[in-house]
Protein backbone atom coordinates (compact mmCIF):
# COMPACT_ATOMS: atom_id res chain seq x y z
CA UNK A 1 0.00 0.00 0.00
CA UNK A 2 1.77 3.24 -1.17
CA UNK A 3 0.23 6.12 1.37
CA UNK A 4 1.20 9.70 -0.26
CA UNK A 5 0.64 12.38 1.57
CA UNK A 6 0.81 15.92 0.08
CA UNK A 7 1.77 18.93 1.99
CA UNK A 8 3.55 19.34 5.38
CA UNK A 9 1.30 21.13 7.73
CA UNK A 10 -0.18 20.26 10.83
CA UNK A 11 -2.74 17.98 9.55
CA UNK A 12 -0.58 16.25 6.98
CA UNK A 13 2.10 15.75 9.56
CA UNK A 14 0.13 14.41 11.83
CA UNK A 15 -1.79 11.87 9.81
CA UNK A 16 1.85 10.70 8.50
CA UNK A 17 3.21 10.19 11.92
CA UNK A 18 -0.28 8.42 13.47
CA UNK A 19 -0.33 6.55 10.05
CA UNK A 20 3.99 5.18 10.90
CA UNK A 21 3.49 4.68 14.38
CA UNK A 22 -0.08 2.34 13.55
CA UNK A 23 1.18 0.91 10.44
CA UNK A 24 4.72 0.31 11.77
CA UNK A 25 5.16 -3.73 11.02
CA UNK A 26 3.69 -3.41 7.89
CA UNK A 27 6.26 -0.56 7.65
CA UNK A 28 8.81 -3.02 8.29
CA UNK A 29 7.36 -5.88 6.28
CA UNK A 30 7.73 -3.89 3.39
CA UNK A 31 3.76 -3.74 2.93
CA UNK A 32 3.24 0.01 3.46
CA UNK A 33 5.16 3.00 2.10
CA UNK A 34 4.50 6.41 3.60
CA UNK A 35 5.92 9.34 1.49
CA UNK A 36 5.10 12.95 2.49
CA UNK A 37 5.90 16.05 -0.75
CA UNK A 38 5.89 19.09 0.94
CA UNK A 39 6.78 22.75 -0.25
CA UNK A 40 9.04 23.66 2.20
CA UNK A 41 11.53 21.87 4.70
CA UNK A 42 10.31 24.18 7.28
CA UNK A 43 7.16 23.42 9.89
CA UNK A 44 5.67 26.65 10.95
CA UNK A 45 3.53 26.79 14.20
CA UNK A 46 0.96 29.36 12.57
CA UNK A 47 -0.74 30.23 15.86
CA UNK A 48 2.25 31.17 16.95
CA UNK A 49 2.03 34.65 14.97
CA UNK A 50 -0.26 36.10 17.03
CA UNK A 51 2.27 36.58 20.03
CA UNK A 52 4.75 37.59 17.51
CA UNK A 53 2.30 40.67 16.92
CA UNK A 54 2.41 41.64 20.33
CA UNK A 55 6.15 40.98 21.23
CA UNK A 56 5.25 37.81 23.37
CA UNK A 57 7.49 35.16 21.16
CA UNK A 58 10.28 35.41 18.82
CA UNK A 59 9.42 34.60 15.17
CA UNK A 60 12.47 31.56 15.32
CA UNK A 61 10.31 29.95 18.18
CA UNK A 62 7.76 29.06 15.43
CA UNK A 63 9.62 26.74 13.36
CA UNK A 64 11.16 23.38 13.37
CA UNK A 65 13.11 21.05 10.61
CA UNK A 66 9.93 19.40 9.00
CA UNK A 67 12.16 16.06 8.94
CA UNK A 68 12.98 16.19 12.51
CA UNK A 69 8.65 16.37 13.24
CA UNK A 70 8.38 13.34 10.96
CA UNK A 71 8.91 9.28 11.80
CA UNK A 72 12.30 8.19 10.39
CA UNK A 73 10.23 5.54 8.23
CA UNK A 74 8.42 8.35 6.05
CA UNK A 75 10.06 9.36 2.95
CA UNK A 76 9.76 13.09 3.09
CA UNK A 77 10.75 14.76 -0.13
CA UNK A 78 10.85 18.89 -0.86
CA UNK A 79 9.07 18.94 -4.40
CA UNK A 80 5.46 20.46 -4.25
CA UNK A 81 2.79 18.76 -6.22
CA UNK A 82 1.97 20.62 -9.66
CA UNK A 83 -0.46 18.36 -11.22
CA UNK A 84 -3.23 16.11 -9.43
CA UNK A 85 -4.33 13.08 -11.80
CA UNK A 86 -6.49 11.08 -9.91
CA UNK A 87 -8.07 9.27 -12.23
CA UNK A 88 -4.93 7.68 -13.22
CA UNK A 89 -3.39 7.82 -8.96
CA UNK A 90 -0.93 9.92 -9.58
CA UNK A 91 1.10 13.07 -8.90
CA UNK A 92 3.28 15.14 -10.66
CA UNK A 93 5.66 17.47 -8.95
CA UNK A 94 6.94 20.71 -9.56
CA UNK A 95 10.55 19.03 -10.52
CA UNK A 96 9.07 16.80 -13.07
CA UNK A 97 9.15 13.56 -11.03
CA UNK A 98 5.92 11.72 -11.20
CA UNK A 99 4.31 9.46 -7.88
CA UNK A 100 1.88 6.80 -7.94
CA UNK A 101 -0.32 5.99 -4.85
CA UNK A 102 -2.77 3.56 -3.79
CA UNK A 103 -4.03 6.24 -1.24
CA UNK A 104 -3.75 10.05 -1.30
CA UNK A 105 -3.99 12.49 1.66
CA UNK A 106 -4.13 16.43 0.36
CA UNK A 107 -3.44 18.85 3.18
CA UNK A 108 -2.19 21.58 1.39
CA UNK A 109 -3.68 24.20 3.66
CA UNK A 110 -4.45 27.95 2.48
CA UNK A 111 -3.53 31.34 2.00
CA UNK A 112 -4.76 34.96 2.92
CA UNK A 113 -6.43 36.79 -0.16
CA UNK A 114 -5.68 40.49 0.66
CA UNK A 115 -4.94 41.10 -2.71
CA UNK A 116 -8.62 40.83 -3.54
CA UNK A 117 -9.42 44.13 -2.30
CA UNK A 118 -8.19 47.33 -2.96
CA UNK A 119 -6.00 49.20 -0.97
CA UNK A 120 -5.73 46.05 1.68
CA UNK A 121 -2.35 44.91 1.21
CA UNK A 122 -0.49 48.82 1.68
CA UNK A 123 -3.07 49.63 4.70
CA UNK A 124 -3.25 47.13 6.67
CA UNK A 125 -1.33 45.41 9.11
CA UNK A 126 -1.77 41.72 9.22
CA UNK A 127 0.07 38.46 10.93
CA UNK A 128 -0.83 35.77 9.01
CA UNK A 129 2.98 35.74 7.92
CA UNK A 130 6.53 36.28 10.13
CA UNK A 131 7.55 39.17 7.95
CA UNK A 132 3.39 40.72 8.52
CA UNK A 133 3.51 39.70 12.19
CA UNK A 134 7.18 41.61 13.01
CA UNK A 135 5.93 44.65 11.09
CA UNK A 136 2.22 44.74 13.09
CA UNK A 137 4.35 44.51 16.47
CA UNK A 138 6.57 47.27 15.44
CA UNK A 139 4.17 49.86 14.28
CA UNK A 140 1.83 48.53 17.58
CA UNK A 141 5.14 49.55 19.65
CA UNK A 142 5.77 53.10 17.91
CA UNK A 143 1.60 54.07 18.19
CA UNK A 144 1.39 56.24 20.87
CA UNK A 145 -2.49 56.90 20.66
CA UNK A 146 -5.35 57.59 17.84
CA UNK A 147 -7.66 54.95 16.57
CA UNK A 148 -7.30 51.33 15.77
CA UNK A 149 -10.18 49.74 13.23
CA UNK A 150 -10.11 46.01 13.19
CA UNK A 151 -11.65 44.56 9.80
CA UNK A 152 -12.35 41.22 8.85
CA UNK A 153 -12.48 38.90 5.48
CA UNK A 154 -14.81 36.09 4.96
CA UNK A 155 -14.22 32.93 5.26
CA UNK A 156 -10.83 33.62 7.60
CA UNK A 157 -8.19 31.24 8.89
CA UNK A 158 -9.45 30.46 12.36
CA UNK A 159 -12.90 32.16 13.39
CA UNK A 160 -11.38 33.11 17.27
CA UNK A 161 -8.60 35.45 15.53
CA UNK A 162 -10.42 38.67 15.39
CA UNK A 163 -11.73 38.74 18.94
CA UNK A 164 -8.49 37.48 20.48
CA UNK A 165 -6.16 40.10 18.43
CA UNK A 166 -8.64 42.84 19.96
CA UNK A 167 -8.67 41.54 23.56
CA UNK A 168 -4.83 41.67 23.17
CA UNK A 169 -4.97 45.21 21.72
CA UNK A 170 -6.18 46.47 24.78
CA UNK A 171 -4.18 45.01 26.78
CA UNK A 172 -1.16 45.87 25.50
CA UNK A 173 -1.98 49.18 25.42
CA UNK A 174 -3.30 48.37 29.23
CA UNK A 175 0.90 47.41 30.17
CA UNK A 176 2.09 50.37 28.05
CA UNK A 177 -0.56 53.12 30.28
CA UNK A 178 -1.59 54.78 27.33
CA UNK A 179 -5.13 52.29 26.75
CA UNK A 180 -7.09 56.17 27.33
CA UNK A 181 -5.20 57.55 24.29
CA UNK A 182 -6.30 54.56 22.05
CA UNK A 183 -9.85 53.66 20.51
CA UNK A 184 -10.51 50.52 19.12
CA UNK A 185 -13.30 49.89 16.70
CA UNK A 186 -13.74 46.27 16.19
CA UNK A 187 -15.70 45.67 12.50
CA UNK A 188 -17.17 42.75 11.88
CA UNK A 189 -19.21 41.23 8.47
CA UNK A 190 -22.57 39.61 9.91
CA UNK A 191 -25.00 41.17 12.24
CA UNK A 192 -23.58 40.48 15.34
CA UNK A 193 -19.96 40.35 17.17
CA UNK A 194 -19.14 36.89 15.80
CA UNK A 195 -20.17 33.83 13.66
CA UNK A 196 -21.01 31.42 16.77
CA UNK A 197 -23.43 32.64 18.44
CA UNK A 198 -21.74 31.84 21.85
CA UNK A 199 -18.61 33.55 21.46
CA UNK A 200 -20.89 36.77 20.17
CA UNK A 201 -23.27 36.40 23.20
CA UNK A 202 -20.04 36.48 25.54
CA UNK A 203 -17.78 38.40 23.77
CA UNK A 204 -20.01 41.20 23.63
CA UNK A 205 -19.94 42.39 27.32
CA UNK A 206 -16.63 41.85 27.54
CA UNK A 207 -16.03 45.00 24.60
CA UNK A 208 -18.48 46.78 26.43
CA UNK A 209 -16.41 46.88 29.86
CA UNK A 210 -13.14 47.10 27.88
CA UNK A 211 -14.68 50.01 25.81
CA UNK A 212 -14.09 48.59 22.49
CA UNK A 213 -16.44 49.89 20.01
CA UNK A 214 -18.28 47.74 17.67
CA UNK A 215 -19.82 47.96 14.16
CA UNK A 216 -21.87 45.05 12.49
CA UNK A 217 -22.86 44.52 8.74
CA UNK A 218 -19.20 45.59 8.03
CA UNK A 219 -18.10 44.04 4.80
CA UNK A 220 -14.57 45.74 3.50
CA UNK A 221 -15.14 46.80 0.01
CA UNK A 222 -12.05 49.15 0.07
CA UNK A 223 -9.00 50.91 1.84
CA UNK A 224 -7.96 54.16 1.15
CA UNK A 225 -4.61 53.95 2.18
CA UNK A 226 -3.88 57.74 1.41
CA UNK A 227 -6.61 59.31 3.53
CA UNK A 228 -6.48 56.14 5.94
CA UNK A 229 -10.24 55.43 5.65
CA UNK A 230 -11.68 52.39 5.30
CA UNK A 231 -14.74 51.36 3.01
CA UNK A 232 -17.37 49.06 3.29
CA UNK A 233 -19.95 47.22 1.08
CA UNK A 234 -22.92 48.19 3.22
CA UNK A 235 -21.96 52.41 2.48
CA UNK A 236 -19.88 53.07 5.90
CA UNK A 237 -16.65 54.41 6.31
CA UNK A 238 -14.22 54.40 9.18
CA UNK A 239 -11.50 56.06 9.45
CA UNK A 240 -8.64 55.10 11.08
CA UNK A 241 -4.94 55.51 12.47
CA UNK A 242 -4.17 52.40 12.24
CA UNK A 243 -5.92 49.42 10.90
CA UNK A 244 -5.46 46.00 11.09
CA UNK A 245 -7.31 43.20 8.83
CA UNK A 246 -8.00 39.70 9.45
CA UNK A 247 -7.75 38.75 5.39
CA UNK A 248 -10.35 36.52 3.59
CA UNK A 249 -8.13 33.12 2.55
CA UNK A 250 -8.86 30.53 -0.21
CA UNK A 251 -7.64 27.23 -0.60
CA UNK A 252 -4.26 27.03 -2.09
CA UNK A 253 -3.56 27.97 -5.97
CA UNK A 254 -2.82 24.41 -6.91
CA UNK A 255 -6.04 22.75 -6.11
CA UNK A 256 -8.11 25.63 -7.74
CA UNK A 257 -5.62 25.20 -10.60
CA UNK A 258 -6.49 21.56 -11.50
CA UNK A 259 -10.37 22.37 -10.89
CA UNK A 260 -10.44 19.84 -7.64
CA UNK A 261 -12.84 22.62 -5.67
CA UNK A 262 -13.84 26.01 -6.14
CA UNK A 263 -11.85 28.44 -4.06
CA UNK A 264 -9.24 25.64 -3.31
CA UNK A 265 -11.99 24.04 -1.16
CA UNK A 266 -12.03 20.33 -2.14
CA UNK A 267 -15.75 19.11 -1.67
CA UNK A 268 -15.01 16.46 1.43
CA UNK A 269 -17.13 14.21 3.10
CA UNK A 270 -18.24 15.66 6.53
CA UNK A 271 -17.51 12.26 8.09
CA UNK A 272 -15.20 9.81 5.69
CA UNK A 273 -13.20 13.51 5.67
CA UNK A 274 -12.77 11.80 1.48
CA UNK A 275 -12.81 14.13 -1.40
CA UNK A 276 -16.17 13.73 -3.20
CA UNK A 277 -16.09 10.90 -5.80
CA UNK A 278 -12.65 9.32 -4.78
CA UNK A 279 -12.60 7.03 -1.75
CA UNK A 280 -9.10 6.65 -1.97
CA UNK A 281 -8.32 10.25 -1.62
CA UNK A 282 -8.67 11.64 1.81
CA UNK A 283 -8.48 15.55 2.30
CA UNK A 284 -7.58 17.56 6.09
CA UNK A 285 -7.37 20.51 7.37
CA UNK A 286 -7.91 23.66 5.76
CA UNK A 287 -7.77 22.26 2.31
CA UNK A 288 -11.76 20.76 2.87
CA UNK A 289 -14.84 22.37 2.27
CA UNK A 290 -16.11 21.38 5.78
CA UNK A 291 -18.38 23.74 7.92
CA UNK A 292 -15.61 23.87 10.80
CA UNK A 293 -13.34 25.83 11.98
CA UNK A 294 -10.04 26.06 9.80
CA UNK A 295 -7.71 25.98 12.31
CA UNK A 296 -5.06 23.48 13.35
CA UNK A 297 -7.13 22.00 16.13
CA UNK A 298 -9.57 20.72 13.36
CA UNK A 299 -6.97 19.65 11.34
CA UNK A 300 -5.80 17.92 14.31
CA UNK A 301 -8.82 15.73 14.96
CA UNK A 302 -9.65 15.28 11.33
CA UNK A 303 -6.14 13.90 10.92
CA UNK A 304 -6.57 11.09 13.77
CA UNK A 305 -9.48 9.88 12.41
CA UNK A 306 -8.16 10.09 8.72
CA UNK A 307 -5.11 8.02 9.81
CA UNK A 308 -7.05 5.24 11.76
CA UNK A 309 -9.03 4.60 8.95
CA UNK A 310 -6.40 4.72 6.74
CA UNK A 311 -4.78 2.06 8.79
CA UNK A 312 -7.93 -0.05 9.34
CA UNK A 313 -8.43 -0.56 5.76
CA UNK A 314 -4.28 -1.72 5.43
CA UNK A 315 -5.06 -4.17 8.12
CA UNK A 316 -8.80 -5.60 7.83
CA UNK A 317 -10.06 -3.76 4.53
CA UNK A 318 -12.66 -1.34 6.06
CA UNK A 319 -12.67 2.01 8.01
CA UNK A 320 -13.44 2.03 11.16
CA UNK A 321 -14.56 5.41 12.88
CA UNK A 322 -15.92 8.77 11.39
CA UNK A 323 -15.09 12.66 12.39
CA UNK A 324 -17.77 14.13 14.14
CA UNK A 325 -16.88 17.72 13.64
CA UNK A 326 -14.69 18.11 16.97
CA UNK A 327 -12.90 21.27 17.03
CA UNK A 328 -10.93 22.64 20.24
CA UNK A 329 -10.35 26.38 19.98
CA UNK A 330 -8.36 28.11 22.92
CA UNK A 331 -9.37 31.79 23.21
CA UNK A 332 -7.02 34.03 24.44
CA UNK A 333 -9.21 36.90 26.33
CA UNK A 334 -5.72 39.51 26.75
CA UNK A 335 -2.53 38.85 27.66
CA UNK A 336 -3.03 37.13 30.57
CA UNK A 337 -6.14 34.94 30.96
CA UNK A 338 -7.64 32.60 28.31
CA UNK A 339 -10.95 30.31 27.74
CA UNK A 340 -11.65 27.71 25.73
CA UNK A 341 -14.79 26.24 22.99
CA UNK A 342 -14.87 23.05 22.33
CA UNK A 343 -17.35 22.12 19.58
CA UNK A 344 -19.00 19.29 16.78
CA UNK A 345 -21.20 19.51 14.24
CA UNK A 346 -24.24 19.03 16.62
CA UNK A 347 -23.25 20.61 19.79
CA UNK A 348 -22.35 24.15 19.80
CA UNK A 349 -19.55 25.69 22.15
CA UNK A 350 -20.60 26.44 25.63
CA UNK A 351 -17.75 28.73 26.70
CA UNK A 352 -16.84 29.17 30.68
CA UNK A 353 -15.30 32.62 32.51
CA UNK A 354 -11.55 33.27 31.17
CA UNK A 355 -8.62 32.40 33.81
CA UNK A 356 -4.87 32.43 34.03
CA UNK A 357 -4.94 28.50 34.21
CA UNK A 358 -7.08 28.57 30.85
CA UNK A 359 -4.03 31.01 29.73
CA UNK A 360 -1.02 29.30 30.95
CA UNK A 361 -2.68 25.97 29.31
CA UNK A 362 -2.50 27.51 25.90
CA UNK A 363 1.21 28.88 26.68
CA UNK A 364 1.92 25.05 27.57
CA UNK A 365 0.27 24.08 24.57
CA UNK A 366 2.45 26.54 22.43
CA UNK A 367 5.38 24.36 23.01
CA UNK A 368 3.51 20.84 23.09
CA UNK A 369 2.45 21.32 19.87
CA UNK A 370 5.64 19.61 18.82
CA UNK A 371 4.36 16.65 20.69
CA UNK A 372 1.37 17.04 19.00
CA UNK A 373 2.29 17.09 15.56
CA UNK A 374 4.78 14.02 16.09
CA UNK A 375 1.97 12.17 16.41
CA UNK A 376 1.78 11.95 20.87
CA UNK A 377 0.01 13.86 22.28
CA UNK B 1 -38.42 -10.01 51.56
CA UNK B 2 -37.53 -6.11 52.88
CA UNK B 3 -34.70 -4.16 51.76
CA UNK B 4 -32.70 -2.37 53.95
CA UNK B 5 -32.48 1.18 52.91
CA UNK B 6 -28.58 2.19 52.58
CA UNK B 7 -27.67 5.06 54.55
CA UNK B 8 -24.59 7.34 53.34
CA UNK B 9 -21.55 7.45 55.18
CA UNK B 10 -21.50 10.47 57.33
CA UNK B 11 -19.27 13.46 55.44
CA UNK B 12 -17.97 15.13 58.62
CA UNK B 13 -16.17 18.59 57.51
CA UNK B 14 -14.18 19.85 60.86
CA UNK B 15 -11.97 22.37 61.11
CA UNK B 16 -8.54 21.03 60.41
CA UNK B 17 -9.96 19.95 57.15
CA UNK B 18 -11.10 23.34 56.11
CA UNK B 19 -7.68 24.51 57.41
CA UNK B 20 -5.89 22.10 54.69
CA UNK B 21 -8.57 23.17 52.14
CA UNK B 22 -7.08 26.87 53.07
CA UNK B 23 -3.16 25.92 53.13
CA UNK B 24 -3.92 24.21 49.73
CA UNK B 25 -5.53 27.19 48.26
CA UNK B 26 -2.99 29.37 49.58
CA UNK B 27 0.07 27.04 47.94
CA UNK B 28 -1.74 27.23 44.56
CA UNK B 29 -2.53 30.70 44.64
CA UNK B 30 0.95 31.51 45.68
CA UNK B 31 2.26 29.55 42.65
CA UNK B 32 0.22 31.15 40.10
CA UNK B 33 1.35 34.33 41.82
CA UNK B 34 5.49 33.20 41.25
CA UNK B 35 4.76 31.44 38.04
CA UNK B 36 5.26 33.48 34.48
CA UNK B 37 4.24 33.12 31.12
CA UNK B 38 8.14 32.45 30.38
CA UNK B 39 8.23 29.67 33.36
CA UNK B 40 5.28 28.12 32.10
CA UNK B 41 6.47 27.76 28.53
CA UNK B 42 10.37 26.92 29.66
CA UNK B 43 8.47 23.73 31.74
CA UNK B 44 6.06 23.17 29.14
CA UNK B 45 8.67 23.32 26.91
CA UNK B 46 11.47 20.50 28.68
CA UNK B 47 7.89 18.22 28.94
CA UNK B 48 7.43 18.14 25.53
CA UNK B 49 11.36 17.58 24.50
CA UNK B 50 11.38 14.87 27.19
CA UNK B 51 8.08 13.05 26.63
CA UNK B 52 8.90 13.17 22.81
CA UNK B 53 12.77 11.38 23.76
CA UNK B 54 10.90 8.61 25.92
CA UNK B 55 9.00 7.91 22.99
CA UNK B 56 11.47 7.45 20.73
CA UNK B 57 13.43 5.30 23.19
CA UNK B 58 10.56 3.24 24.17
CA UNK B 59 9.85 2.45 20.78
CA UNK B 60 13.03 1.63 19.65
CA UNK B 61 13.56 -2.53 19.57
CA UNK B 62 17.41 -2.07 18.96
CA UNK B 63 17.78 0.11 22.28
CA UNK B 64 15.56 -2.38 24.18
CA UNK B 65 17.74 -5.19 23.51
CA UNK B 66 20.79 -3.27 23.62
CA UNK B 67 19.58 -2.64 27.13
CA UNK B 68 19.25 -6.02 27.98
CA UNK B 69 22.36 -7.07 26.52
CA UNK B 70 24.00 -4.47 29.44
CA UNK B 71 22.28 -6.89 32.05
CA UNK B 72 24.50 -9.32 31.24
CA UNK B 73 27.49 -9.21 33.79
CA UNK B 74 30.36 -9.88 31.31
CA UNK B 75 29.20 -7.18 29.09
CA UNK B 76 29.30 -4.85 32.30
CA UNK B 77 32.84 -6.56 32.78
CA UNK B 78 33.68 -6.02 29.18
CA UNK B 79 32.73 -1.89 29.13
CA UNK B 80 33.85 -1.65 32.37
CA UNK B 81 37.34 -2.98 30.91
CA UNK B 82 37.37 -1.31 27.33
CA UNK B 83 36.66 2.11 29.87
CA UNK B 84 39.76 1.31 31.93
CA UNK B 85 41.84 0.64 28.82
CA UNK B 86 41.08 4.04 27.48
CA UNK B 87 42.42 5.68 30.23
CA UNK B 88 45.21 3.74 30.70
CA UNK B 89 45.88 4.54 26.53
CA UNK B 90 45.28 8.01 27.24
CA UNK B 91 47.61 8.09 29.94
CA UNK B 92 50.68 5.84 27.82
CA UNK B 93 50.22 7.95 24.79
CA UNK B 94 50.48 11.58 26.57
CA UNK B 95 54.17 10.08 27.54
CA UNK B 96 55.01 8.07 24.99
CA UNK B 97 57.29 9.64 22.29
CA UNK B 98 55.98 10.60 19.12
CA UNK B 99 56.70 6.89 16.78
CA UNK B 100 59.47 7.79 13.87
CA UNK B 101 58.60 5.58 11.59
CA UNK B 102 59.67 2.68 9.83
CA UNK B 103 59.96 -0.98 9.16
CA UNK B 104 62.36 -1.00 12.23
CA UNK B 105 60.32 0.27 14.43
CA UNK B 106 57.35 -1.30 13.64
CA UNK B 107 59.15 -4.89 14.02
CA UNK B 108 59.75 -3.42 17.42
CA UNK B 109 56.28 -2.97 18.43
CA UNK B 110 55.05 -5.97 16.97
CA UNK B 111 58.10 -7.99 19.17
CA UNK B 112 55.71 -6.94 22.30
CA UNK B 113 53.96 -9.65 24.11
CA UNK B 114 51.43 -6.75 25.16
CA UNK B 115 50.82 -5.64 20.91
CA UNK B 116 50.74 -9.71 20.25
CA UNK B 117 47.99 -10.02 22.89
CA UNK B 118 46.29 -7.23 21.47
CA UNK B 119 46.69 -8.13 18.17
CA UNK B 120 44.91 -11.74 18.95
CA UNK B 121 42.03 -10.47 21.07
CA UNK B 122 41.57 -7.41 17.84
CA UNK B 123 41.05 -10.26 15.81
CA UNK B 124 39.40 -12.97 17.68
CA UNK B 125 36.67 -9.77 18.18
CA UNK B 126 36.35 -9.13 14.68
CA UNK B 127 35.57 -12.89 13.97
CA UNK B 128 32.55 -12.88 16.28
CA UNK B 129 31.78 -9.46 15.42
CA UNK B 130 31.13 -10.72 11.62
CA UNK B 131 29.36 -13.82 12.50
CA UNK B 132 27.05 -11.81 14.52
CA UNK B 133 26.76 -9.32 12.16
CA UNK B 134 25.52 -11.79 9.76
CA UNK B 135 22.88 -13.63 11.67
CA UNK B 136 21.97 -10.50 12.58
CA UNK B 137 21.08 -9.76 8.69
CA UNK B 138 20.10 -13.58 8.14
CA UNK B 139 17.46 -12.49 10.66
CA UNK B 140 16.42 -9.36 8.74
CA UNK B 141 17.62 -6.59 11.38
Amino acid sequence: MRILVVGGGTGGTIVANNLARRLAPEIRARKAWITMLSASDQHMYQPGLLYVAFGQMMPDELYRDQRSLLESCIDFQVDPVDEFQLDQNKVKTKSGKTHDYDVLVIATGSRTMSQKIPGLEEGAETFYTEKGAVKMFKKLRNFEGGKISIVVGVPHKCPIAPVEVTFSLHDYFKARGIRDKVEIKYNYPINRIHSIENVARWAKPEFDRMGIKCETLFNVEEVDVENKVVKSMEGSEDHYDLLISIPEHHGMEVIEKNELGQDGWIPTNRHQLTMEGHENVYVVGDTTNLPVSKTGSAAHFEAEVIAENIASIVKIGTPVTEYDGKVYCFIEAGHDKATYAMFNYQNPPDLQSPNKSMHWFKMSYNKMYWTSVRGLL
Amino acid sequence: MTIEKETPPEVTVNASNLEGLAELGTIVAAAKDAMTDDMVSRLASAFSEGITLLDRLTRNDGLVHLLQELDRPENQHFLICLSNAFTAASRDIAIAPPAKGGVVGLCKLACKPGTQEGLRLVSLIGEHLSESMRELHRRGG
